[in-house]
């Protein structure tokens, strides 16, 4: 199975919002779509699934232009909501039978999903005293258990393509992980997952090809180890017990950050860091830390859209 | 598993009405619909009986004072059978004198006929006794005959014979026709007075029925983007579905609202059939439409027409009612949306109720075949015989087509606005909006394709 997208292209009036933005999955895992706000993200995933009409470009699922009849598709909106006063039930067995889910499956998938996703108490309350049970609806759910149900309704049909639209956002740290776990397994069953976010630490955690996008234009794209292989181990951590300024500056190297005796630095290349360690050892200076390491996403990210921002 | 696209509008048809039914205040609301519908024809017997004649009087005594200066006799009176056996005393119009008397006489009552101060008529006044065995409906029907003795008084004392009289009283049937119609025996046989309260309360039920939709459909298609939904469905149902099973919910809603309380007036007349004469329903509804109802020849082809003219009415403005309410992004928006709807609804209702003025063939042709108008006159001007079959038939389909027209139009515009969350656009900008949309479509259909 391959998912491909080619020359996306989308203006409104004479503001170009998406620029021929082209990616390619050729087989399962994480493709991260990041960006600055308004970069054209969420427009791009709403092109892709046919929610706006194109300007330009193709989708493609398998080689055939994507349709919701040939891809089985989940999506987890960034702006997203449930039927304030329509019971949770209600609701998910409608999604269901949307999506062609019998309504046998449909219940075992939900009771699954209530369980893994620990909602049962929401889907399934229990009896208290002599009161009736009532079925919970929407609006007598926090915002985080809300979500929980959003992503009961994208994952509900098993699908093959999965789009999150920064599924972590407004989440409890808790909850967090519990998304994080349902991530991996979905990553592990085989499927294809698009997710835009601006928690760069996520994407690193997950992503193995990526898009930045700023300001509609793709700025970087690749795979992630590739792309941190080529800046370098650049980033040089170093703690100690005593003031190291003067041997840095006098290595020639840049501090940009410094509490106490810690200093973040940035380096040339291996050769620089190594001509400073060799100094500090000869004159028997004790470190408690010397890491050199390639870039962060996020400093990456940042450097990247801070270029076309100095544009 | 794949998007079941043809089997949305299904799915989104029955979760729609499911929520709707489930709704506590809606059940209510149809229960109290449909038990005042059960209840409305005996009392409407009630309140017409109260208001009705007699038939039959309990009146032995009637004392008279007449100060008009025309005579009215005693066989006046006695010549309505109901009150054959009265006796007729004259009274000098002593009010004091008479409340004793009638207090003591329990069947009797008294009139006083006076002129009126303004010398414009005159006014019959009835009194009957406090512990009296008579009835108002006894006294009110005495009063009417009374009434008509007095007109036949004025006649004979004008030497007016009563073949005049009833010649001055027979019925005028005015009718205006062309030589032609009047050949080929094409005579129009409807007044312009019927035909006006035929458009008027047809087009009256029409706007009604609209009113009540619109309001659903404005909820139906603003429902999604108000609760941030829309995008989660759009990957599970593609838009034109989703407003079909929307609008054809919508219609089940305000069909089914009407056929509970046809059910219940069903029942009703049943009802009121086993306890008594039903003759009270149809003089009803013709002080209600100001008809006669038996000149417009009911029958079940009639009332089958009528029902398919009032769907595809219906059809027209839901559709119409769909392509405006996909245009509001938060309930403000409905406002200008109402008024657009509205403005829609009086052009129809206002040219229905002014053509049959005219009398003029070509205004009912153009009226029953343009389908904003044709809406609310094409089925009217039939019925009254304004526009031959062949012309019905072709406002029909012509309204057919705008049904299909309006329908796209409303997909394309409910699948274009749902991600839009600007303010309540104008006609320009909605069509330059949609021009923009379809030239992209044709774009990505053409390198997709």
């Amino acid at each position: 199975m391959s998912f491909t997208v080619t020359d996306l292209f989308k203006k409104y009036g004479d503001k170009v919002v998406v620029d021929h933005l082209s990616f390619r999955m050729d087989g399962p895992g994480v493709y991260a779509l990041l960006g600055t706000n308004g970069a054209g993200k969420t427009t791009s995933i709403r092109m892709i699934l046919n929610m706006l009409v194109k300007d330009g470009g193709t989708v493609e699922w398998n080689g055939a232009p994507l349709t919701l009849q040939n891809c089985n598709v989940g999506y987890l909106a960034e702006e997203r909501g449930l039927y304030p006063k329509n019971t949770l039930m209600d609701q998910l067995m409608y999604f269901a039978t949307l999506r062609g889910v019998s309504r046998s499956d449909a219940k075992k998938r939900i009771e699954y999903w209530a369980e893994r996703l620990e909602a049962t108490e929401y889907l399934y309350p229990k009896q208290e005293g002599r009161k009736p049970v009532k079925p919970k609806k929407a609006d007598q759910l926090s915002k985080g258990n809300q979500q929980k149900i959003q992503l009961m309704l994208s994952l509900l049909s098993d699908p093959e393509l999965l789009i999150l639209d920064e599924p972590l956002s407004g989440l409890d740290p808790v909850n967090t992980d519990l998304f994080k776990g349902i991530i991996h397994e979905e990553i592990e069953k085989g499927k294809y997952l698009i997710m835009s976010s601006h928690q760069m630490a996520t994407i690193e955690e997950f992503c193995t090809d990526l898009t930045i996008l700023s300001r509609s234009k793709t700025v970087l794209q690749g795979n992630l180890a590739d792309i941190k292989k080529s800046y370098g181990r650049i980033n040089l951590f170093i703690k100690a017990e005593q003031n190291l300024r003067p041997y840095i500056e006098a290595a020639g190297i840049t501090v940009m950050n410094e509490v106490g005796f810690s200093y973040q630095c940035r380096v040339t290349g291996e050769t620089q860091a190594n001509g400073l360690l060799k100094t500090l050892v000869e004159q028997n200076i004790p470190l408690i830390t010397f890491e050199l390491r390639e870039p962060s996403l996020h400093e990456i990210f940042v450097e990247k859209v801070g270029e076309v921002h100095e544009e | 598993m794949k998007n079941n696209k043809a089997g949305g509008t299904g799915a989104v048809f029955r979760y729609t009405v499911q929520q709707h039914y489930k709704t506590t205040s809606v059940r209510v609301l149809l229960l109290i619909l449909f038990v005042l519908a059960v209840a409305s024809l005996p009392l409407l017997r009630m309140v017409m009986d109260k208001d009705s004649e007699v038939s039959s009087s309990d009146i032995t005594t009637v004392y008279l004072f007449n100060d008009t200066g025309f005579e009215i006799t005693a066989d006046d009176i006695r010549s309505d059978e109901r009150y054959a056996e009265v006796e007729v005393k004259a009274c000098d119009g002593d009010k004091d004198a008479m409340r004793e008397t009638l207090h003591n006489e329990t069947k009797a009552v008294a009139a006083f006929i006076t002129a009126d101060d303004s010398g414009m008529g005159f006014n019959i006044q009835g009194y009957y006794g406090e512990g009296s065995d008579i009835s108002e409906n006894d006294c009110e029907t005495l009063n009417h005959v009374l009434q008509d003795g007095l007109h036949q008084s004025i006649m004979r004392t004008l030497n007016v014979s009563q073949d005049q009289i009833d010649t001055m009283n027979l019925s005028v049937m005015s009718q205006v026709n062309t030589v032609e119609n009047y050949l080929s025996g094409n005579e129009k046989t409807v007044d312009a007075s019927t035909h006006m309260s035929v458009n008027l309360f047809y087009s009256y039920a029409i706007v009604m029925i609209s009113a009540i939709a619109m309001s659903y459909i404005f909820q139906q298609c603003m429902e999604e983007k108000v609760s941030k939904l829309v995008e989660s469905l759009l990957v599970s149902v593609s838009p034109s579905s989703l407003l079909t099973g929307k609008i054809l919910a919508v219609t089940l809603f305000v069909f089914g609202g009407i056929g509970i309380v046809a059910a219940g007036l069903v029942i009703s007349y049943i009802i009121a059939k086993s306890t008594g004469d039903v003759g009270f329903v149809k003089r009803a509804v013709e002080a209600f439409v100001g008809v006669n109802v038996s000149a417009l020849h009911f029958s079940v082809g009639t009332i089958l027409l009528l029902v398919g003219c009032v769907l595809l009415a219906y059809a027209i403005i839901a559709f119409f009612c769909g392509i405006v309410g996909s245009c509001c992004s938060k309930t403000e928006d409905t406002q200008q949306a109402s008024i657009a709807v509205v403005m829609f609804l009086l052009i129809g209702y206002f040219v229905a109720s002014f053509t049959p003025m005219a009398q003029s063939d070509a205004v009912n042709y153009f009226v029953s075949l343009f389908p904003i108008t044709s809406i609310f006159t094409a089925l009217p001007n039939f019925v009254c015989g304004k526009i031959p079959l062949v012309i019905f038939i072709l406002a029909l389909v012509l309204q057919a087509a705008t049904v299909f027209l309006f329908a796209k139009l409303a997909g394309a515009v409910y699948r274009m606005m749902l991600l839009y969350r600007g303010g309540f656009p104008k006609p320009a900008q909605l069509i330059r909006m949609l021009r923009e949309n379809r030239s992209a479509a044709h774009t990505d259909a053409g390198k997709e394709g």
